[in-house]
C-alpha cells in the first residue's frame, strides 16, 4: 500500500515534466501534498498525537492546499498559463525523467539494503524527485514553474526524511514547515512584483545584472 | 543573557511597528548592538553570566564569530545613524527596514548561538528570508532581480544542506541527535560512506549561502543591490555563520577519521573561488560588484585554510576576523562614494581624492588591508595559509594561490587607483562635490574604527583573543 503511493508519487514528477500547462503543474503540488499525507498516516504514523497532527497540518493543509491555492491565485493574478519554451521537447523529457526515477530506485536497491533503517522504495523515489526537480528548474522557461519544480524539491526532501525510519527532531520539522510556508510566500509576492515590473514571466527578462555591462 | 539577545529584537519590533519613528528604529538598533556587542565581551571578563542553554551557547568554537558579528553590527548600526538620514522614504518603509534588519541580525546571531546542526540550519534559512527585503530594497529592476536570485537560489541550496543534515542521521546509525558534540564525540562510529555523502550536500548547500565557487552566482548580484549597511552585513558576517556549520561538520568529519574527501573538496572550491574572482574581477564595470567578488575570493581562502589544517587553521581565524572588518568598512565606504557620485559605475567615479579626501583615504586603506599589505592583518593570516602549503609541500598549490592573488589584487588595484587619482572633471565630479555636505561623520569614523582595528591586529594580538583563537583551533 504504502509503496504503492511512493510509486505514485513518483509517476506525478513524470507527469510534472511533460506538461506546459501551469494549473496542472498546481494540481500536481496537491496531488503530492495528499499522497504525502497517506503515506504519513498509512505507513509512517508516528506515535505521539502531537506528531500526527503537526504531520497532517504539515502535509495536508500546507503541501495539499494552501501552496497550490496561493500558486494557483498567483497565476491567476499575474494571467500565465503556459511554459511553452521549455529548451527541451516533452518527449525527451519523459525519457530524461524517467531515467533518472528508475536510476534512483535501481541506486536505493543495489546500496540501502545493508541498512536496515531505510525504505529503498522511498529513498529511491525521494532522491530521483529532487533530482527530477533540479533538472527541470534548469530547463524551463517560466518563473512560475522554477517555483512549482522548488516545491516538488521540498516535498522530495520531505520524502526522504520519511524514508529514514527514525524520526527527525520535531524541532527541524517544524523549522522546515515554517521556512517552506515563508520561503513560498516570499517567491510568490516576487513572482506578483517581476510581473508588475517587466510585464512577463520570463527567466530570461532576469538577466540584466552582468559583469561585462554597465548597470546602475 | 543570551536569551536578552535573542528575544530583545522581537520586542524592538514590535515597538517599531507600533511607534514607525525613523529616530526611535535607529536608537533601537544601536541599542540592541550595544547589548550584542556587551554579550561578547562579558564571555571574557565572566562567562557564569551568559547560562548557556541546551540549544544555545556561547563557546570556544562560535566565540569568535560571535565577536566579529557583534562589531561590524555595532559599527554598521552607527553608520546607518546617518545613512538613513539620506533615504527619503515614509515612515512605513523605514519601519520595514529597521525590523528586517534586526530580524537579519538575530537570525544571524541564533545560527552563531546554536549548539544543534538543525537549530543551526533554520535561522541560516531565516536569514534568507530576512535578508531578502533588505536587497529588495530600492525596489528597483535591478534589486528585485538580485533579491530573486538570491532567494531562490540559496533556498535551494540550504534545501541541499538539509538532504545533507538526513544524511548525516543515516550515517549516525543509532544515534538520533544533531547536537554538535554528540556528533563530534560519536563521530568514530558513524558510517563513512553516509558520512562523506553528507559532507558533499552540506558543504554545497551552505556553500551556497557562504559565496563559494562554483555556487557563488547569488553573491555579487546580491552584495552590489542592496543598501550599503546591509552589503556590508551580508559580506562581513552572513557568509562567516554559514562558513561556521561546515566549520563544525568538518570537525565532525576530523573526529570520525575521514577527511581526506572532504579536504580534496574545500581545496577545489576554494581554488575556483579565487579563479573566479581574478577572472571576473577584471571585467566588472560595477565596484560593488568588484568587492563582491573579492568576498568570493576571501571565502575561498578561508575553505583553503580549513582544508590545510595545521597552522592553517590559525590563519583561518585570522583571516576571518581580518576580512569581516577590512570588508564591512569597505562596503561602508563604497556607500559613501555611491552617496556623492549618485551611480556604481566605476567609469563614471573620478577625481575621489578631490571630491572627499576622507572617502578616497578609506577606500585606498580598505583595498591596501583586503589586499594584505602589511601590517595587515590578512597578511598574517595569508602568511600562514602560504606556510602550511610549503610545510605540506603543496608547491604547485602555493604558487597558483600566489599567481591568483597577484591578477586579484592588480585587478582591484587598477580600480581603486583610478577611481582616486584619476583627475579628469566632468559634471558628475561637480555634482559629487555638492554632495559631499550628505555625509554625516558618522559615515567616516566607523570605517576608521574598523581598518585601525584590522591593522593593528596585524601588529599586536592582545591576550584575550590569542587565547580565544588557539581555543577555537584546539577546541
Amino acid at each position: 500500500m504504502v509503496n504503492g503511493l511512493i510509486i505514485l508519487f513518483g509517476l506525478t514528477m513524470l507527469y510534472l515534466s511533460t506538461t506546459s500547462r501551469l494549473i496542472a503543474h498546481t494540481k500536481v503540488l496537491f496531488v503530492q501534498g495528499i499522497l504525502l499525507f497517506l503515506i504519513c498516516v498509512s505507513g509512517f504514523s508516528h506515535a505521539s498525537l502531537a506528531a500526527i497532527i503537526f504531520l497532517t497540518i504539515e502535509t495536508l493543509l500546507v503541501k495539499a492546499i494552501l501552496i497550490p491555492g496561493f500558486l494557483a491565485k498567483v497565476l491567476k493574478k499575474t494571467k500565465t498559463n503556459r511554459d511553452t519554451d521549455a529548451n527541451i521537447a516533452h518527449f525527451w523529457c519523459l525519457l530524461i525523467s524517467s531515467l533518472i526515477l528508475f536510476g534512483g530506485l535501481m541506486f536505493s536497491m543495489v546500496h540501502i539494503p545493508s541498512l536496515s533503517m531505510i525504505n529503498p522504495i522511498c529513498f529511491g523515489v525521494a532522491l530521483s524527485t529532487i533530482i527530477i526537480s533540479l533538472w527541470l528548474i534548469t530547463i524551463k522557461r517560466k518563473i512560475i514553474s522554477n517555483v512549482v519544480e522548488f516545491i516538488t524539491m521540498e516535498n522530495g526532501i520531505f520524502l526522504l526524511s520519511l524514508s529514514v525510519a527514525k524520526q527527525m527532531p520535531m524541532l527541524v520539522n517544524i523549522g522546515v514547515l515554517l521556512d517552506v510556508f515563508i520561503a513560498i510566500y516570499i517567491l510568490g509576492l516576487f513572482v506578483s512584483q517581476i510581473n508588475k515590473e517587466l510585464g512577463d514571466l520570463d527567466v530570461a527578462h532576469l538577466s540584466d545584472l552582468k559583469d561585462c555591462e554597465n548597470n546602475d | 543573557m543570551i536569551s536578552l539577545v535573542l528575544v530583545l529584537p522581537i520586542i524592538f519590533c514590535i515597538l517599531m511597528f507600533f511607534a514607525k519613528n525613523k529616530t526611535l528604529n535607529n536608537i533601537l538598533i544601536t541599542f540592541y548592538s550595544i547589548i550584542h556587542l556587551f554579550l561578547g565581551g562579558s564571555y571574557f571578563i565572566n562567562p557564569a553570566i551568559l547560562s548557556n542553554s541546551e540549544y544555545f551557547s556561547l563557546n570556544s568554537t562560535n566565540i569568535i564569530f560571535y565577536l566579529v558579528l557583534s562589531i561590524v553590527f555595532f559599527l554598521v548600526s552607527i553608520y546607518n545613524n546617518s545613512y538613513t538620514k539620506n533615504l527619503e522614504f515614509d515612515n512605513k518603509k523605514m519601519m520595514h527596514y529597521s525590523t528586517m534588519l534586526l530580524v537579519f541580525v538575530l537570525s544571524m546571531t541564533g545560527g552563531i548561538l546554536s549548539n544543534n546542526l538543525g537549530l543551526a540550519w533554520i535561522f541560516i534559512e531565516a536569514t534568507t528570508l530576512a535578508s531578502a527585503y533588505l536587497i529588495y530594497f530600492n525596489k528597483t529592476k535591478h534589486s528585485i532581480e538580485a533579491a530573486w536570485k538570491y532567494v531562490f537560489i540559496c533556498s535551494i541550496g540550504i534545501a541541499l544542506a538539509f538532504v545533507g543534515i538526513i544524511l548525516l542521521t543515516i550515517a549516525e546509525g543509532s544515534l538520533n541527535s544533531l547536537n554538535y558534540s554528540d556528533l563530534i564525540s560519536l563521530a568514530p562510529n558513524f558510517n563513512h560512506f553516509w558520512l562523506n555523502v553528507s559532507f558533499v550536500f552540506i558543504l554545497f548547500g551552505m556553500g551556497t549561502k557562504m559565496g563559494l565557487a562554483p555556487v557563488h552566482f547569488w553573491l555579487p548580484d546580491a552584495h552590489a543591490q542592496s543598501p550599503s549597511p546591509i552589503s556590508a552585513l551580508l559580506s562581513a558576517t552572513l557568509l562567516n555563520c554559514a562558513f561556521l556549520v561546515i566549520f563544525n561538520v568538518y570537525k565532525v568529519m576530523i573526529s570520525a577519521n575521514c577527511i581526506a574527501y572532504a579536504k580534496i573538496l574545500l581545496l577545489v572550491m576554494g581554488f575556483l573561488s579565487l579563479f573566479v574572482t581574478s577572472v571576473f574581477l577584471y571585467h566588472t564595470s560595477n565596484y560593488k560588484r568588484m568587492l563582491a567578488y573579492s568576498s568570493i575570493e576571501n571565502v575561498g581562502i578561508l575553505a583553503i585554510c580549513l582544508a590545510l589544517g595545521g597552522v592553517a587553521y590559525v590563519g583561518m581565524f585570522l583571516h576571518l576576523i581580518g576580512h569581516s572588518l577590512i570588508k564591512a568598512a569597505y562596503f561602508l565606504t563604497s556607500g559613501n562614494i555611491l552617496e556623492l557620485y549618485q551611480t556604481k559605475k566605476i567609469k563614471s567615479i573620478k577625481a575621489l581624492g578631490v571630491v572627499d579626501k576622507k572617502t578616497a583615504w578609506l577606500w585606498i586603506f580598505s583595498f591596501l588591508g583586503i589586499c594584505a599589505f602589511p601590517p595587515s592583518i590578512l597578511f598574517i593570516s595569508e602568511f600562514l595559509a602560504i606556510k602550511a602549503m610549503i610545510i605540506q609541500k603543496h608547491y604547485f598549490l602555493c604558487v597558483l594561490f600566489l599567481f591568483l592573488l597577484t591578477i586579484i589584487l592588480f585587478a582591484m588595484a587598477k580600480v581603486v587607483f583610478t577611481m582616486v587619482f584619476d583627475n579628469s572633471q566632468s559634471k558628475r565630479v561637480e555634482d559629487a562635490k555638492t554632495n559631499v555636505k550628505k555625509l554625516g561623520c558618522s559615515m567616516y569614523y566607523p570605517q576608521i574604527l574598523l581598518l585601525v582595528m584590522a591593522f593593528v591586529l596585524g601588529i599586536y594580538i592582545p591576550k584575550f583573543l590569542d587565547v580565544a583563537i588557539i581555543a577555537a583551533v584546539i577546541g
